[in-house]
C-alpha cells in the first residue's frame, strides 16, 4: 500500500465533522426518499461513526465493493430503475455516503464536503421552504468551515476559528449571491418546477362533490392560498372564493354535468358595484382553477372566464401562482344559455314523496321564487338541523335521509339537498365549490385561506336578478353548530362562522406564532421563489435599464459582480494595517529587485537577502549595502528618529536595477 | 560582505566575545557556529544542553568554556545510582562544633558540568534541574543561594542509547539551548588526530574574561534593543508552533523569552546593539527544537524540518 504523507492524513475530528455534516445534510431527504434508502445510508453512517472508536469495523476493499453493489441495487430496486428525481437522488446519496468508508486522505474529505454542496442543491428540488433554506444554510456553513479547517493554518482554537472564517466568507459571498439572483438571465420556469416528480400529490377542492369530499378537506391543515386586499378587506363572511360550478346530480354525487364545459362565451355581468382589488398567491393545485371572490370582474393574464363566472388558467397550476383580480361584491349576472338552463332544473331519480310534499308546501306559501327560497332557508333554520363535521353515515338515498331523519351534516349536505329542493320547485339551481372566509394575518397584512375553509354553496336563478348566491349552511341556527373541538383536534384550521374564538393566552400565542411563520413563508414565496422573468424585467425597468436583455443583462451582471468584488477587495486591503513608512520603502526596494528576478523569500531577513543579492549581482553592492546600512538600524535599532526615511527615499529614487546583461546586443535599441 | 552595521558598544563587547571564541576555536576545531551558540547561551544566562554520541567533545567543550570564562568548575558524572545528595550536598554532624555542618555538593559551583545527565534516575535529575531554575538550593529547611554566575552545561547521549532516562519535556524547557556537535569534518578530524591531546590543551587555557567582564556582558545582553517588529516576529513564531498540527503543544512563554534573550546575545556577538530577524533565525533551532514535542515520529523531531515548519509559516515584512 502506498504510504500517505502525514500532512495528508485526515484527523479524527475532521472525519467526525464531515460525517456529522453529511448526516445533517441528509436528514431532510429522509422524509422524501424511501425507507430502504435511509436504512442503507443510516447503516453506513453507523459504520463510519463506530469506526472512530473501533477502526476494525471499516470495510476493506472487497466488502466495500459489495456494499457499493448493494447500494446501487437498493436504489434501483426501490425505484424500479434509474430514471426520475427520487431514483437519481437515492443513487447519488448512497454513493456519496459510501465515500465516507474511504476517507484516507484529506482530499477525500474535501471531495465529500464539496459534494455536500451539490446534495443541498438537490434537496431544493424536493422542498423550497424558507426553513429548509435556513437549515441547509447552516449545513453548508458547517461544510465550508470543514474545508477551511482542511486547508489548515488555523491551529489550536481553530474549530471556532474555522466557523468564523466560514461565516465571513459566506457574508462576503452574500452580495454576489444577490446580484446573481437578481440579474442572472432566467428560465421562464424555475428549476424546481421541472415537473420531474410525478408522484407529488396535491390536495384541494376536486371537480365533484360527494359525501365526505369536503369533510376530508376540512380536516386538512394545509394552506390553499393567500389574498392581499388593496384597501379595506370585506368582512370574512362575505369572502366567498369561487371555484368550480356543478350542475349534474344523481342524488348522491354532484359533478360538472354532461355537455357543460368551460369553453364558450364568458359569463357576463350586467351590473356591478363595490369593486375590490386584490392579489392571490395560489398554492399548487394541479388544476386550472383560479379562485376569486364572487364575482370576478377582471381576468388575469394567462386565464379566462368561464360561462359560469369561474376563472380558469390556461395552464395547470403546478407551482405557486400569483395573480391580480378585481371582483364586484354586488353584481347582476346575465341569464344562462339554454343548455345550462335545462341542466339547472335537472332532478335526480331518487326524490321521495315527502320531499315533494315539502316543496309543495313551500310553493303554496310563496308568491314568487325568492319567497320560496326564503321558505327553504327558514326550513333549515327552524327545524332541528345541526351543523357537524362528524355526520352519521347516510344510506342509499342520502338527500331524503338527511332532510328528514339525521338532520346532521355540513355544507355539502345542506347545499346539495337545498339545490335539489329548489330544482324540484322549478328554480334553476347550481352548486358552487370554493372557500369561505379566510384568516387575517395581521403580521403580514393578508388573508390566509386554508383547505379547511373549503365550502359549497348554492346559486339560484331569480328572474331579473340573475344568479343569486344562497348559503343554506349559514341558515342553520348558530346554537346548533357543533363546536366540540373534535374537528380542531383532527388538525382542521379555524373556519369562519363555525368556530369559537380561542380565548386562552397560550392558544393565542401559538396562533400568533403560526401567523408570523406564515407571513415569513409568504414573503419567501413572493420575493424569492416567485421572482420570475417578468419580475426581473420589471426591476430593470424601474432601474431604467429596461433596454438590457440577454447579452446586455449578462454584461450588467458581470459589471455588478466585478464592482462588488472590487469593493470587497479594496475593503479587505483597507482593513490591513497601514505599512509603516520604513516598511513601505523596504517593500519598494524588494519590489525593484523582484523585477530583475531577485525576489525576497517570504521569511528571509534583510541582511540575508542583501547578501544573496550582492552575491548574484556584485554590481549592485554599493546601493544595496547603502540601503541596508540605513534601513536595518532604522527599522530594528533603538533610534527611531526617522532621519533615515528621507535618505532611503532618495536612494530608491535612483535605484532602477536592470536585469543581468545576458541578452544579445541585437535586441538593444540602436540610438 | 562589507557592510558596516556596527555601532560603538560601550565596553567593546564583541571583541570580548570574539576573544573567547578565538581561544575556543583553537581547541575545538571546525565548530565555530556551535561555539558561538554556546557562548551566546551563557551570555544570555541560560543553561546549555549538549546532545550527541559519546566522544565528539561534549565534555571538552564544557570544560573549555569554564576555563575561558574563568569560572569555578565542578563536574558531576551522572550515573544510575546517583542520589540527590550527591548533587546538592549533605549535612554531617560535626563533633567538634556539636552541630550539623552542611557540606555543599558540586552544584555550588559557578559552572556545573552535568555529564550524561540522562543516565541518572529522574530523582537525581530533578535535584539538579530544580537548582537550575531557582538558582538556589533548600536543604533541611535552609535556603542556600547558588554562586553568581551560575551555569549548568549538561551533556546527554541520544535517547536511543541503552540505559538512559529521557528528560521530560518540562525539564527540557529549562535549558535555554540544546546544541549538537556532530562529527568533525575531514580536515578538522585529521588536524585533531595529528594535534596535541585536547585535555592538556584545555588545562593550559587562561581565562579570556574576568568575572566582572562576564557579568557586564550579561548585563549588555539584557540591554540589546528589540524593535516592535522583532517582538511581533517572535510572537508570530510562538503562535505558529501553538497552532500547527505538527506539534502536540506549542512553545511556552518562557521559551519565547528565552528565544529573544538568546537572539540578543547573538546580536551582541555580532557587534550590534539591536536584534534583527536573522538573529532570531540563527538561534531558533537550538532554542526551540528540544522544547517541541512532535505529534509524530514518537516525539523525536528532525531539527531542520521543525525549523522550516516554523519559519515557512511566518512571513517577514
Amino acid at each position: 500500500m502506498r504510504t500517505i504523507p502525514s500532512n495528508e492524513r485526515p484527523e479524527r475530528t475532521q472525519i467526525l465533522w464531515v460525517t456529522l455534516v453529511l448526516i445533517a445534510a441528509y436528514l431532510p431527504l429522509a422524509g422524501h426518499l424511501a425507507l430502504q434508502i435511509s436504512a442503507f445510508v443510516g447503516l453506513l453512517f453507523a459504520i463510519r461513526l463506530a469506526s472512530l472508536r473501533w477502526s476494525a469495523v471499516l470495510p476493506g476493499t472487497w466488502p466495500l465493493a459489495a456494499l457499493t453493489l448493494i447500494g446501487v441495487a437498493n436504489a434501483a430496486v426501490t425505484y424500479q430503475g434509474w430514471s426520475g428525481q427520487n431514483a437519481g437522488t437515492a443513487l447519488f446519496v448512497s454513493m456519496l455516503v459510501l465515500k465516507l468508508m474511504e476517507l484516507r486522505r484529506k482530499s477525500d474529505i474535501r471531495l465529500v464536503a464539496t459534494l455536500i454542496g451539490f446534495l443541498v442543491v438537490v434537496e431544493f428540488l424536493f422542498d423550497q421552504s424558507p426553513w429548509l433554506v435556513l437549515y441547509l444554510g447552516a449545513v453548508v456553513l458547517g461544510g465550508i468551515a470543514l474545508l477551511v479547517d482542511l486547508n489548515g493554518g488555523l491551529g489550536e482554537a481553530r474549530r471556532r476559528g474555522a466557523i468564523t472564517v466560514a461565516v465571513r466568507l459566506s457574508l462576503q459571498a452574500l452580495p454576489l449571491t444577490l446580484i446573481l439572483f437578481l440579474l442572472f438571465p432566467r428560465l421562464s420556469a424555475p428549476l424546481w418546477n421541472l415537473g420531474v416528480d410525478p408522484n407529488k400529490a396535491t390536495t384541494g377542492i376536486s371537480d365533484s362533490l360527494e359525501p365526505g369530499a369536503i369533510s376530508e378537506l376540512v380536516l386538512n391543515g394545509e394552506l390553499a392560498f393567500r389574498a392581499r386586499f388593496e384597501g379595506t378587506p370585506p368582512a370574512a363572511d362575505r369572502l366567498y372564493w369561487r371555484g368550480p360550478v356543478l350542475w349534474q346530480t344523481d342524488g348522491r354525487r354532484w359533478s360538472a354535468g354532461e355537455g357543460i364545459t368551460n369553453s364558450g362565451p364568458a359569463g357576463a355581468l350586467l351590473e356591478t358595484a363595490r369593486p375590490i382589488d386584490y392579489e392571490v398567491t395560489l398554492e399548487a393545485t394541479d388544476q386550472r382553477w383560479l379562485f376569486a371572490l364572487d364575482m370576478p370582474a377582471s381576468v388575469p393574464d394567462g386565464a379566462f372566464l368561464s360561462p359560469d363566472h369561474q376563472l380558469i388558467a390556461r395552464q395547470v397550476v403546478s407551482a405557486v401562482k400569483r395573480y391580480q383580480v378585481t371582483s364586484a361584491l354586488d353584481y347582476r349576472t346575465a341569464a344562462p344559455d339554454p343548455a345550462r338552463l335545462a341542466a339547472g332544473l335537472q332532478v335526480p331519480d331518487n326524490v321521495t314523496p315527502r320531499m315533494r310534499r315539502l316543496v309543495e308546501d313551500w310553493q303554496g306559501r310563496s308568491n314568487d321564487d325568492w319567497a320560496l327560497v326564503q321558505a327553504g332557508l327558514q326550513f333549515f333554520n327552524r327545524e332541528s338541523f345541526h351543523y357537524t363535521l362528524m355526520p352519521p353515515r347516510l344510506g342509499a338515498n342520502p338527500t331524503d335521509e338527511f332532510l328528514f331523519e339525521t338532520r346532521r351534516g355540513f355544507c355539502e349536505h345542506y347545499a346539495g339537498s337545498f339545490a335539489v329542493l329548489m330544482r324540484m320547485a322549478g328554480i334553476p339551481s347550481r352548486i358552487v365549490l370554493g372557500y369561505l372566509g379566510g384568516e387575517l394575518n395581521r403580521v403580514g397584512g393578508y388573508h390566509m385561506i386554508w383547505q379547511s375553509d373549503a365550502h359549497a354553496w348554492v346559486e339560484v336563478l331569480i328572474d331579473g336578478r340573475g344568479w343569486v348566491r344562497v348559503d343554506p349552511t349559514a341558515a342553520v341556527d348558530p346554537s346548533r353548530v357543533d363546536n366540540s373541538g373534535a374537528s380542531r383536534m383532527l388538525g382542521a384550521g379555524p373556519s369562519v362562522r363555525f368556530t369559537l374564538e380561542q380565548a386562552d393566552a397560550i392558544a393565542r400565542f401559538v396562533r400568533n406564532m403560526r401567523l408570523f411563520a406564515d407571513s415569513l413563508d409568504a414573503a419567501w414565496q413572493d420575493w424569492v421563489l416567485g421572482f420570475s422573468v417578468e419580475d426581473q424585467l420589471a426591476l430593470l425597468e424601474r432601474l431604467r435599464l429596461g433596454e438590457l436583455r440577454e447579452y446586455g443583462l449578462v454584461a450588467l451582471m458581470l459589471a455588478a459582480l466585478g464592482l462588488t468584488l472590487g469593493i470587497l477587495v479594496v475593503a479587505s486591503i483597507r482593513e490591513r494595517k497601514p505599512l509603516d513608512p520604513l516598511q513601505a520603502e523596504y517593500a519598494r526596494f524588494c519590489g525593484r529587485l523582484a523585477k530583475i528576478g531577485l525576489d525576497r523569500l517570504p521569511n528571509e531577513g534583510p541582511m540575508d537577502y542583501a547578501g544573496r543579492v550582492v552575491a548574484q549581482r556584485p554590481d549592485l553592492a554599493p546601493t544595496v549595502e547603502r540601503f541596508m546600512e540605513l534601513y536595518v538600524p532604522a527599522r530594528y535599532g533603538p533610534d527611531d528618529s526617522g532621519d533615515a526615511l528621507v535618505a532611503l527615499a532618495d536612494l530608491l529614487s535612483h535605484f532602477r536595477p536592470r536585469p543581468a546583461r545576458q541578452m544579445p546586443d541585437l535586441l538593444r535599441r540602436p540610438r | 560582505m562589507a557592510m558596516h552595521l556596527t555601532r560603538h558598544l560601550p565596553s567593546d563587547s564583541a571583541s570580548l566575545g570574539e576573544r573567547v571564541l578565538e581561544a575556543a576555536r583553537a581547541v575545538i576545531l571546525g565548530k565555530d557556529r556551535e561555539l558561538r551558540l554556546a557562548l551566546a547561551c551563557l551570555m544570555a544566562r541560560g543553561h546549555l544542553l549538549i546532545e550527541d554520541v559519546p566522544g565528539v567533545g561534549k565534555t571538552t567543550l564544557a570544560h573549555l568554556l569554564a576555563r575561558l570564562l574563568g569560572l569555578e568548575y565542578a563536574r558531576i558524572q551522572f550515573t544510575s545510582d546517583l542520589l540527590p545528595a550527591d548533587v546538592i550536598g549533605v549535612s554531617v554532624y560535626d563533633r567538634a562544633a556539636e552541630s550539623f555542618r552542611f557540606h555543599p555538593g558540586p552544584v555550588f559551583s559557578q559552572l556545573v558540568l552535568a555529564d550524561e545527565i540522562n543516565r541518572a534516575t529522574p530523582k537525581a535529575q530533578s535535584a539538579l534541574l530544580e537548582a537550575m531554575e531557582e538558582r538556589q538550593v533548600t536543604v533541611e529547611g535552609e535556603t542556600r543561594p547558588l554562586p553568581e554566575p551560575f551555569f549548568v552545561i549538561a551533556t546527554q547521549n541520544p535517547l536511543f542509547q541503552v540505559g538512559t532516562f529521557p528528560l521530560p519535556e518540562s525539564q527540557l524547557d529549562r535549558f535555554l539551548m540544546r546544541i549538537r556537535l556532530g562529527y568533525p569534518a575531514a580536515e578538522q578530524e585529521k588536524a585533531l588526530l595529528a594535534g596535541e591531546d585536547r585535555r592538556t590543551m584545555v588545562a593550559r587555557q587562561q581565562p579570556a574574561l574576568t568575572g566582572a567582564q562576564l557579568m557586564a556582558l550579561q548585563q549588555q545582553v539584557v540591554e540589546v534593543h528589540a524593535a516592535p517588529a522583532i517582538i511581533e516576529y517572535v510572537h508570530a513564531i510562538l503562535a505558529v508552533t501553538r497552532s500547527s498540527e505538527r506539534f502536540l503543544h506549542g512553545l511556552s512563554p518562557r521559551a519565547g523569552l528565552g528565544l529573544l534573550r538568546a537572539a540578543k546575545a547573538w546580536a551582541l556577538l555580532s557587534d550590534r546593539d539591536y536584534v534583527i530577524p536573522e538573529d532570531i533565525q540563527a538561534v531558533l533551532p537550538s532554542c526551540v527544537v528540544h522544547r517541541l514535542a512532535a505529534s509524530e515520529y514518537g516525539g523525536r523531531l528532525d531539527e531542520e524540518a521543525v525549523v522550516s515548519a516554523i519559519l515557512d509559516h511566518v512571513a517577514l515584512a
